[in-house]
């Protein structure tokens, strides 16, 4: 589904990924982890389409598309799907009216017609009650005021809206409760189908434990360097980063 | 040296053929005094900026024929009245007879409150920083009188439709006069639209005058024409403890001026101001606000917001005068601005005198763009460049559009300021 060969991408003349390797394919789960400052967040938005960074080198392929060569929303309507590590705040534009033109957008993209707002309204309180959001929320500015875990939760919940292909989780898991934890793995596994792919970033295998991966990744200044088995998750918890003899450029997170 | 140019004489000829005698004479008097007034240039200060947009060729003296079709308004629901060329339509006006609320043509008074209305007309306006309302008062060819009686409540805003049919070359100058008892209410939307596409002038004058705890929403939509300079000035005279809100919506054109006043004169009257404008292509608008705290204990609060795209302007000087007396005073003003090409403009000034010192005198303004992680977080979603910018534009000002107190506007405001932005950010 995604492939990833030699990425390189710099912001101002500086170079954050240095050549990363990755496949993903259908139905499958890859965990990242990774050192502060390491390059998770700038490949999670390099994936989805940020303007911010300028791919130097390298080709993505996605479902055999080259997805560096689409827009940001046309990679969106692609199945593409970034939930962000900082969600961003808009006043102004109400949740329940960016969500409705998000969905119709991909709807419109699908061929199939729009959702009028009633329709669409009982839809997303569906959504949002199963990911513990009260409806209320929806008639908020997107994300104005939301505490972190309301954020995490409000990506969730457009995650299970647009149900995309391709689910970039970049630290959804950070700064939650412990039942907030379970909301949003639960919804993430709901996520999970044979013809989808998740790539998660987290610090933590507390999330690994709800959500098991198939792979995990270790990326380190801008390269991954070291793969393996849902058990590198546990090893890197117990070890730390030293001992893969990369240079830690922060402390991990606590 | 050149000197500037003065109005032409033929803007004083006399007309007026639906004015009682001493509104004739009021008028004429008017006329009198701007017999070679210097026309404002570039180095008039509260023109600087909009000065050479304003062409007054002799043509645009002939006043319009009130007769014409009908243009499309909002047609809300509510009490209407039409004024087509600055004249009345009484046809095209529904409005019931309500005890303690008269709403007259000036021809239509009788003697006695014409000589009234004579004597006070003209007061609430600064003939110093407004010297194109003066026009008005020397051409205005009709005019509705609002009287609203003691503790008179009005139960539905009253709709005055402004349409100016632009066939045919000319100007119009509807005037408005608004009387509020006290503790009267009411809510008046002036909405300014145009038919045709012949350059015409629109100017405007409207007077509210609240005497003690009169309670008074003024709504004004400028929605007129490529074709129309529109020159508007509100003037507004408080008493003690009475409250105007005001609401603007302007959307750009060739000469787009609106000078809002508003005196502050008894103890805790309290005022707020809220404007919003959107420009495009070459279009072009100038708010000038001026709020005289002149009892103490006033409040006065101002949010005006600019959008300019294309090549167009966007002006705002808002001044605050806070007389020695007003102590206690709170005024409170703020500009935010929104450029959406870097071929816009967009000037912003406020202008302060503050001679009491025990007051609360707070102003911002900014100057800004589309804000590029916001627009990724859109479009991330899928949703489409056009439609994001659209969102995020609306946004800017949404929470202005949104305090409109009447339901019908506010809405036709929202679909029309999307359908603008719509089409701005297509051309783009
Ligand atoms: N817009 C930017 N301008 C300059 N430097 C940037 C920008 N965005 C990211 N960087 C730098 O790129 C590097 C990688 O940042 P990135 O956010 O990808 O790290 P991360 O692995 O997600 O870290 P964390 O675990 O803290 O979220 C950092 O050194 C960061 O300072
Ligand atoms: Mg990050």
């Amino acid at each position: 589904m995604l492939n990833i060969k030699n990425l390189h991408a710099s912001v101002g003349g500086e170079e954050i990924l240095k050549g990363i390797n990755l496949e993903i394919k259908a139905g499958e789960i890859h965990a990242i982890m990774g050192p502060n400052g390491s390059g998770k967040s700038t490949l999670s938005q390099v994936l989805a389409g940020s303007e911010t960074f300028e791919v130097t080198e390298g080709e993505v392929t996605f479902n055999g598309e080259n997805l560096l060569d689409l827009e940001t929303e046309e990679r969106a309507r692609e199945g593409v799907f970034l939930a962000f590590q900082y969600p961003v705040e808009i006043p102004g534009v109400s949740n329940l009216q960016f969500l409705r033109t998000a969905v119709n957008s991909m709807r419109g993209h699908r061929g199939e017609p729009e959702m009028n707002a009633a329709e669409f309204m009982k839809h997303a309180r569906e959504v949002s009650m199963q990911v513990d959001l009260d409806p209320a929320f929806l008639k908020r500015g997107v994300n104005e005021g939301f505490s972190g875990g309301e954020k995490k939760r409000n990506e969730i919940l457009q995650a299970l809206l647009l149900q995309p292909k391709l689910a970039i989780l970049d630290e959804t898991d950070s700064g939650l409760d412990i039942d907030a934890l379970h909301v949003v793995s639960d919804g993430v596994n709901a996520l999970r189908a044979k013809d989808r792919a998740i790539l998660m970033v987290t610090h933590y295998q507390r999330l690994l434990n709800h959500i098991v991966p198939d792979y995990v990744h270790v990326l380190a200044d801008g390269k991954i360097v070291k793969s393996g088995g849902r058990e590198l998750a546990y090893e890197l918890e117990e070890r730390g980063y030293g001992w893969l003899n990369v240079k830690d450029k922060e402390a991990t997170a606590s | 040296m050149k000197s500037a140019p003065t109005l032409s004489s033929v803007f004083l000829e006399p007309a007026g053929n639906y004015l009682p005698g001493p509104l004739l004479e009021l008028r004429k008097q008017k006329g009198m005094a701007l017999v070679d007034m210097p026309l404002p240039t570039r180095k008039t200060e509260n023109w600087k900026y909009s000065s050479r947009h304003l062409k007054l060729s002799d043509e645009l003296a002939v006043a319009l024929p009130s007769p014409g079709k009908e243009g499309t308004s909002l047609s809300m629901a509510g009490y209407r009245v039409v004024f087509r060329n600055g004249v009345m339509v009484p046809e095209a006006s529904d409005f019931p007879d309500l005890t303690g609320i008269r709403i007259q043509r000036f021809c239509d008074l009788d003697d006695q409150d014409v000589a009234v209305l004579a004597e006070r007309l003209d007061n609430t306006l600064d003939s110093q920083t407004v010297q194109m309302a003066r026009l008005n008062s020397a051409r205005f060819e009709d005019g509705l009188f609002i009287q609203l009686d003691k503790e008179a409540v009005l139960d539905q805003p009253l709709f005055i439709i402004h349409e100016v049919t632009a066939s045919s070359v000319g100007s119009a100058y509807p005037r408005i006069y608004v009387d509020a008892a006290r503790h009267s209410q009411m809510t008046l939307v002036e909405e300014y639209i145009s038919s045709g596409s012949e350059p015409v002038m629109v100017n405007t004058v409207t007077e509210f005058v609240l005497a003690e705890g009169a309670r008074i929403t003024g709504v004004r939509l400028t929605l007129e024409g490529e074709s129309v300079q529109h020159i508007g000035a509100t003037g507004v005279r408080q008493a003690t403890a009475s409250r105007f809100e005001s609401h603007c919506v302007g959307f750009g054109g060739p000469l787009r001026r609106h000078d809002l006043q508003v005196r502050l004169e008894g103890e805790g009257a309290e005022c707020k101001l809220n404007g919003v404008v959107v420009t495009q292509g070459k279009q072009h608008y100038d708010n000038h606000t001026s709020i005289e705290h002149i009892a103490a204990h006033c409040d006065s609060e101002e949010t005006y917001r600019n959008i300019a795209a294309g090549q167009s302007h966007a002006i705002f000087n808002g001044r605050i005068h806070i007389h020695q007396d007003a102590q206690k005073s709170n005024a409170n003003m703020n500009n935010k601005n929104l450029l959406l090409s870097t071929g816009a403009e967009i000037d912003t000034k406020p202008e302060l005198e503050i001679y009491a010192d025990d007051v609360k005198c707070a102003h911002g303004a900014t100057i800004g763009q589309l804000n590029k992680t916001s627009l990724f977080y859109l479009v991330s979603r899928g949703v489409g460049r056009r439609e994001a910018n659209t969102l995020l534009t609306i946004a800017f000002i949404n929470e202005l559009v949104e305090q409109i107190p009447v339901e019908a506007v506010r809405e036709a405001m929202q679909l029309r300021l999307n359908d603008f932005f719509n089409q701005t950010f297509q051309e783009a």
